[in-house]
């Protein structure tokens, strides 16, 4: 089954006093992989601003605007359109766990994913939390890392205005309250811990469903699963991440997958507003345009193998 | 040749049987090379010295060569300097030389592995974690080919020597190691003070490191660049090391920026003139990693240029020191430089380690916990002397929380003995004569494509505190001049 999806971003940026020198960079253009496919990507300011594009420090693509004039506000608008497939994991082939950990344990496989094992300022789990969810040995890795997902769907409650992006999570798990964001940072830090590589994903979610987390850029996990590859978890609603989540970037936390990045030389408050509207659409197969859509998306396949 | 000590200037210099000095062999014998020296410091009376020391003292303050010390108050400090040189002959400084080129080269291809293949790792030489759990190693490096695939392009190599006359390095610093400012202006400041000293030794100049840095820089341009410019990028006047970012910048005569002078267009670096932009394709950078860039690290930093990173990683620009640099310079990597220098260069190390404890190790911890009265404890990530702990001058009580500390995050410390640094002769203002001081040595090493070049001399810093082995300016230190001398 294939989808086309048309996205809308658009976020309106107002200063109390005008703004000289300002620098933004965004981070929310869907990357082409094994499941998506990019037709056509669009962005623009308010003020026709020359757009440069360049890629982040894990190569992601990121636009970047410096307007020339003073502003007061500014709107940025971005349109994308997409191929999504159905996303099939190969869950049978996980190995148990207590199995899987003689290859997670081996050094090869620490050199391998080392970027993705340790933790960051975001993803600690304070000391006496360690233990806070546990494998259990006699389940696959697959298993395990499902548990996790709906573990962590239980135990946080998605309560917008709660937590910032610099929340930690020795005070996340006092309040158990947080957006998609603190869904994922606990994920990470849990996986981590039981030694699985978890990268932290940042992307679009499918509006037609009331999921948690769609009405904004929304982040999920993806997770090395060995004799599986890497698979997409997303706790803020306890479901795989499947052909309603459109990926944009990974890192090992929100710090690398920030949507937008801002340097503002400027006093004063500034508000942000941000809307994304994401329109999913089954495709009908024997319609000539799709049939475009399917030969350029399998050229991007090849290419990817 | 026998020189008695009768002169008040060095009546009460009393040498103590443990520590190497580097001036008499025991409390009446000169050594050779500083029989000369010693004859012509001789002829001074106290109160001529002391005019002379004035003198040097004035002469640093200026020309404003200040430093702060990170403390509760921010005091500009003038950097005590000491007018007795320290002598280095030819032949134990080609010893030095070549141990410090030999360190500095397997450092760069140490980074060129871990930001790429890993190979040191995979065949079991250094473990894993020491890169897994190094807050300075950037992801963001993995797989990036640096120009000329030089990462550590300056090294600043710590060097002591031991009560048994051998040297031992204490430290590979490959961040931003600082203090080459000192080496030229003391031997300016010894040359306007005392000239006729000059004439008695053929001694090597110092004032052609700034050149030699240049070149190195341009070396490592960007691929399509003809002719670089270059720039020193400053974290400002409020850095404890500005004055020598703007020495090095005016020495090199070249631009000395802030972050806020400099901008990016389409991932190229231009620097803001009156003329207009002008694009930049080599930075010598004295601001931290986590600062040169808010996009991708540190969002806080006013200091950097955003997007810098990006421009470096599509190679439009050349960043000297390399990012990422840090790892290499942790502590408990210099564990492991004997095995390091074996495995890529395939030679026997020329300097020597100091043997150090991990005390991520159960069982070395345990050693260390038990003979902390013996050891030094050293923070693996900072510099500058901050966090060190020297186990005979503690307290019980002092000792328990060091204890403490180190059993909360044991990945954090390593221990060494603690090191017999050589004495020397050092001017001791309140006593109004010479006196014993433990000294180290910091030499500068530079490295760029198809070029290297070990500056001939370096920094002596001394501790001028009776007793204390820790030379760090930012710990009450001093520095002297450092004669390395001709064949």
């Amino acid at each position: 089954m294939q989808y086309h999806y048309k996205i809308k971003y658009a976020t309106h940026n107002t200063y109390e006093n005008p703004v000289n020198n300002a620098l933004w960079q965004f981070l929310i253009e869907p990357k082409n992989n094994d499941s998506q496919f990019l037709e056509t990507s669009n962005f623009r300011d308010s003020y026709n601003t020359l757009v440069s594009k360049s890629v982040n420090g894990y190569g992601f693509k990121t636009f970047r605007v410096t307007p020339k004039n003073q502003i007061t506000d500014i709107i940025f608008e971005a349109e994308f359109s997409l191929i999504k497939n159905q996303v099939e994991v190969q869950s049978q082939d996980s190995n148990l766990y207590s199995k899987d950990i003689i290859e997670i344990n081996s050094d090869p496989f620490k050199i391998e994913y080392h970027s993705f094992l340790k933790d960051t300022i975001l993803t600690t789990l304070p000391s006496d939390k360690k233990n806070i969810f546990l494998f259990d040995d006699q389940k696959t890795t697959f298993e395990n890392l499902k548990a996790l997902n709906k573990w962590v769907f239980i135990f946080l409650y998605y309560t917008i205005g709660v937590t910032n992006n610099r929340t930690e999570l020795k005070d996340l798990i006092t309040n158990n309250k947080g957006v998609a964001k603190d869904f994922a940072h606990l994920f990470c830090a849990i996986a981590r811990q039981h030694n699985i590589p978890t990268r932290y994903v940042s992307g679009f979610l499918n509006q037609d469903n009331t999921y948690f987390g769609a009405s904004e850029i929304h982040s999920w996990v993806e997770c090395f699963v060995p004799n599986v590859g890497w698979v997409g978890f997303d706790p803020t609603n306890n479901m795989m991440a499947d052909f309603n989540h459109i990926k944009i970037a990974h890192g090992k936390d929100y710090n690398d997958c920030a949507s937008l990045k801002g340097i503002i030389f400027s006093v004063g408050k500034n508000t942000t507003k941000y809307s994304v509207d994401v329109v999913c659409q089954e495709f009908i197969q024997d319609k000539s345009a799709s049939l475009n859509h399917i030969s350029a998306y399998n050229i991007i396949n090849k290419k990817a193998l | 040749m026998e020189s008695k000590k009768t002169l008040p200037i060095f009546s009460s210099y009393k040498t103590n049987p443990i520590f190497y000095d580097e001036i008499f062999k025991n409390d009446k014998e000169i050594r050779n090379t500083y029989d000369e020296l010693f004859k012509l410091f001789n002829e001074y009376k106290v109160d001529d010295f002391k005019l002379l020391n004035e003198k040097a003292k004035l002469s640093f303050l200026n020309q404003g060569i200040t430093f702060q010390v990170y403390d509760k108050t921010t005091v500009e400090k003038v950097f005590p300097f000491d007018l007795f040189p320290k002598i280095i002959t030819a032949d134990e400084w080609d010893h030095i030389e070549s141990g410090a080129l030999q360190r500095s080269k397997a450092l760069n291809l140490f980074l060129y592995d871990v930001y790429h293949k890993k190979q040191i790792i995979k065949d079991g030489i250094v473990p894993i974690e020491l890169i897994s759990s190094s807050e300075n190693y950037l992801d963001q490096m993995n797989g990036l080919e640096p120009p000329g695939g030089i990462y550590n392009h300056i090294s600043g190599t710590d060097i002591i020597k031991h009560s048994d006359g051998e040297y031992y390095v204490l430290e590979d610093n490959i961040r931003c190691p600082s203090g080459v400012s000192y080496v030229v202006s003391n031997r300016v400041a010894l040359k306007r003070a005392m000239f006729g000293v000059f004439n008695n030794y053929p001694t090597c100049p110092v004032a052609n490191y700034s050149e030699n840095l240049l070149e190195i820089m341009q070396s490592v341009k960007p691929a399509g660049v003809d002719i670089p410019t270059c720039v020193v990028i400053t974290p400002g006047i409020y850095n404890s090391a500005y004055y020598e970012h703007s020495f090095l910048a005016k020495s090199m005569g070249i631009e000395l920026v802030e972050g806020r002078d400099l901008f990016i267009e389409k991932d190229f670096v231009y620097m803001k003139t009156i003329y207009g932009p002008v694009k930049i394709d080599v930075i010598y950078r004295r601001i931290d990693d986590a600062f040169i860039d808010p996009l991708e690290f540190n969002p806080d930093s006013v200091l950097g240029v955003p997007g810098l990173f990006a421009a470096y990683k599509k190679g439009n620009v050349t960043l000297v020191n390399a990012p990422g640099t840090g790892v290499a310079d942790d502590k408990a990597i210099y564990t492991y430089m004997p095995q390091i220098i074996k495995y890529y260069l395939n030679e026997e190390p020329i300097l020597n380690n100091v043997h150090t404890y991990h005390c991520s190790r159960p069982k070395e911890l345990a050693y260390v916990l038990d003979n902390i009265d013996k050891l030094v404890i050293k923070p693996v990530d900072e510099s500058g002397g901050y966090g060190i702990s020297i186990g005979n001058k503690l307290t019980k009580e002092e000792i328990e929380k060091v204890k403490a500390v180190i059993k909360e995050t044991p990945r954090k410390y390593i221990a060494q003995p603690i090191m017999a640094l050589s004495t020397h002769a050092t001017f001791i203002d309140e006593k109004q004569c010479f006196e014993p001081r433990h000294v180290d040595l910091r030499t500068f090493t530079l490295l760029g494509k198809d070029k290297e070049f070990v500056l001939k001399g370096g920094l002596t810093r001394v501790a001028l505190k009776e007793g204390n082995l820790i030379v760090n300016s930012s710990q009450g230190g001093g520095s002297k001049d450092t004669w390395v001398l001709k064949r």
